[in-house]
C-alpha cells in the first residue's frame, strides 16, 4: 500500500486553512496546520513532511522568511508551494527567491491545488 | 573599490564546481562572460574577493547565493512562436498520435524545461486552443519549468516586449494579450493554463517528480551542457516521458548524438524523438 502523503498547510486565516484541508484530504492526503512561520518551523522540527503549501502575509513570521529558515536547516528537498492573494510579479518573484517550487494565487481551483500538489510530490505518473 | 580578478586556477575550480551543481560546462571561450558575472555577485554579496565568495557559495545552508548565481550564468533569450514548425508538429502529427492512444478525458500532460520567460510554454497553450479540435476531450495540463527564480518570476507576470510578440499572428495578439504600458500582458485564462515550477534538472531528487508527461519540450538547453550531462538528461526525459511519449530538441540539437534510448520520428513537419512504446 502506498504512504499517505503528509502536506503542513501554513495560514493565520482558519477558513483558508480549513479550504485547503479538504481539498488535499479529498486528494487523499495527510494535513497538519500551523497558523504562523514560528508555529510551521515548529511543527516542521518535529515531523518530516512531505510538501509545505505556505501563505505569504501571516503575522509572527512570515511566509518569506519561514520558507528561508526551512531552506537554511533542510536544503531544497522538500517542496514548497506559496500561496497569496496578491497577483504582483515582486511576490512571485519573491516567493520564487525564498525557495518556493510554485507560486499559486489565491483562491485557488480545487482542481488546480491538487493538481500542482500532486505534480511536486510526483503522483502524476 | 579595488579591482577583483578571477585568476586561471580560480576560473577552473568554480567552472568544476558550476558543472558538478549545475551540469551546466562553461567552454574556455565564455571565459569573459563567467569572469564578468562573477565579478558583480562578489560585489553584490560584499565578499572581499573570488576566495571569500566561492567559500559563501559552497557552504551556505539556505542555497541563496547560488540561486542568485545561476539566474546570471543563464541565457534567458526566446519570443513567441520561436521554430513553430515545431508547434505544427505538435499539433498536426504529435498530439493526433497520443489522442488516438488514449480514452475521451484522459490526461494529457506537457512538460516544458527549460521555461525561460514563459513563451514557449504560452506559444503552445494558444496552438493547443487554436490549431487542435481534440483540445476539449482530453484533460490537458502544461508545466513549465526553470532554474532560474528570477525568469520563473516574469513567467508566471506573463508581460512581455513589443520584440517577444512580434512573430504572432495579429489575431492572437488581439485575442489573448492586452496592451499595456511595459509591454502586451497575456491573459488570465492562459496564465491560469500553464503551471511554472522551480527545478533543477542536474538533481534527480527535483526531477524524481516529474513523471507521466505525454511530450516534452526542450529546446536549446542541451547545447549548454557537456556530453555526460546530455546523456543525464536524455535518461531523465526518458523517465519523465509515458511509453510512447515525444521529446522535441531545438533545431541544432540531434538526440541521436546523445543518447539511443530514443527513436527518431520524422514527420512532415519536423524530426522529434519517441520513447518506445513496447515494454509496456
Amino acid at each position: 500500500m502506498k504512504a499517505v502523503k503528509h502536506i503542513l498547510v501554513v495560514d493565520d486565516a482558519a477558513t483558508v486553512r480549513m479550504y485547503h484541508r479538504t481539498i488535499l484530504e479529498e486528494a487523499g492526503y495527510a494535513v497538519t496546520e500551523a497558523a504562523n512561520g514560528v508555529e510551521a518551523l515548529e511543527k516542521a522540527a518535529g515531523a518530516a513532511f512531505d510538501l509545505y503549501l505556505v501563505d505569504v502575509n501571516m503575522p509572527h513570521m512570515d511566509g518569506y522568511a519561514f520558507l528561508r529558515a526551512l531552506r537554511g536547516q533542510d536544503g531544497p528537498q522538500v517542496p514548497a508551494i506559496m500561496a497569496s492573494t496578491e497577483a504582483a510579479d515582486s511576490d512571485c518573484r519573491r516567493a520564487f527567491e525564498a525557495g518556493a517550487n510554485h507560486y499559486l494565487v489565491k483562491p485557488a481551483r480545487p482542481q488546480q491545488l491538487a493538481r500542482i500538489v500532486g505534480l511536486l510530490l510526483g503522483e502524476r505518473a | 573599490m579595488t579591482e577583483t580578478a578571477i585568476s586561471d586556477d580560480d576560473f577552473q575550480r568554480f567552472r568544476e564546481y558550476f558543472y558538478r551543481r549545475s551540469g551546466i560546462q562553461f567552454e574556455p571561450s565564455k571565459r569573459y562572460f563567467v569572469d564578468k558575472r562573477l565579478v558583480d555577485r562578489i560585489h553584490a554579496t560584499g565578499s572581499t574577493g573570488f576566495r571569500d565568495y566561492f567559500a559563501m557559495l559552497r557552504f551556505q545552508a539556505s542555497g541563496a547565493e547560488w540561486q542568485a548565481l545561476v539566474n546570471e550564468m543563464t541565457v534567458n533569450e526566446t519570443y513567441f512562436m520561436r521554430e513553430d514548425y515545431q508547434f505544427e508538429c505538435l499539433v498536426q502529427s504529435i498530439l493526433p498520435e497520443l489522442a488516438a492512444r488514449k480514452r475521451r478525458g484522459e490526461p494529457l500532460r506537457i512538460w516544458v524545461m527549460p521555461s525561460s520567460s514563459g513563451e514557449e510554454a504560452y506559444t503552445i497553450a494558444i496552438y493547443l486552443l487554436e490549431r487542435w479540435p481534440q483540445l476539449a476531450d482530453f484533460d490537458v495540463e502544461i508545466v513549465s519549468s526553470d532554474i532560474d527564480t528570477r525568469i520563473l518570476a516574469q513567467a508566471q507576470a506573463g508581460l512581455y516586449s513589443q520584440r517577444a510578440v512580434q512573430q504572432l499572428p495579429a489575431a492572437w495578439l488581439q485575442k489573448y494579450f492586452k496592451r499595456e504600458d511595459g509591454g502586451w500582458r497575456i491573459c488570465q485564462m492562459l496564465r491560469d493554463a500553464v503551471a511554472f515550477t522551480r527545478v533543477n534538472l542536474n538533481d534527480p531528487r527535483e526531477v524524481d517528480a516529474y513523471r507521466g508527461f505525454d511530450v516534452v519540450f526542450c529546446r536549446n538547453l542541451l547545447i549548454y551542457f557537456d556530453d555526460a550531462s546530455r546523456r543525464q538528461a536524455a535518461e531523465s526525459f526518458f523517465d519523465v516521458l509515458r511509453p510512447g511519449g515525444f521529446i522535441c530538441l531545438g533545431h541544432s540539437e540531434s538526440m541521436s548524438r546523445i543518447s539511443s534510448l530514443f527513436r527518431v520520428r520524422k514527420f512532415p513537419q519536423a524530426i522529434v524523438y519517441q520513447k518506445p512504446l513496447e515494454g509496456l
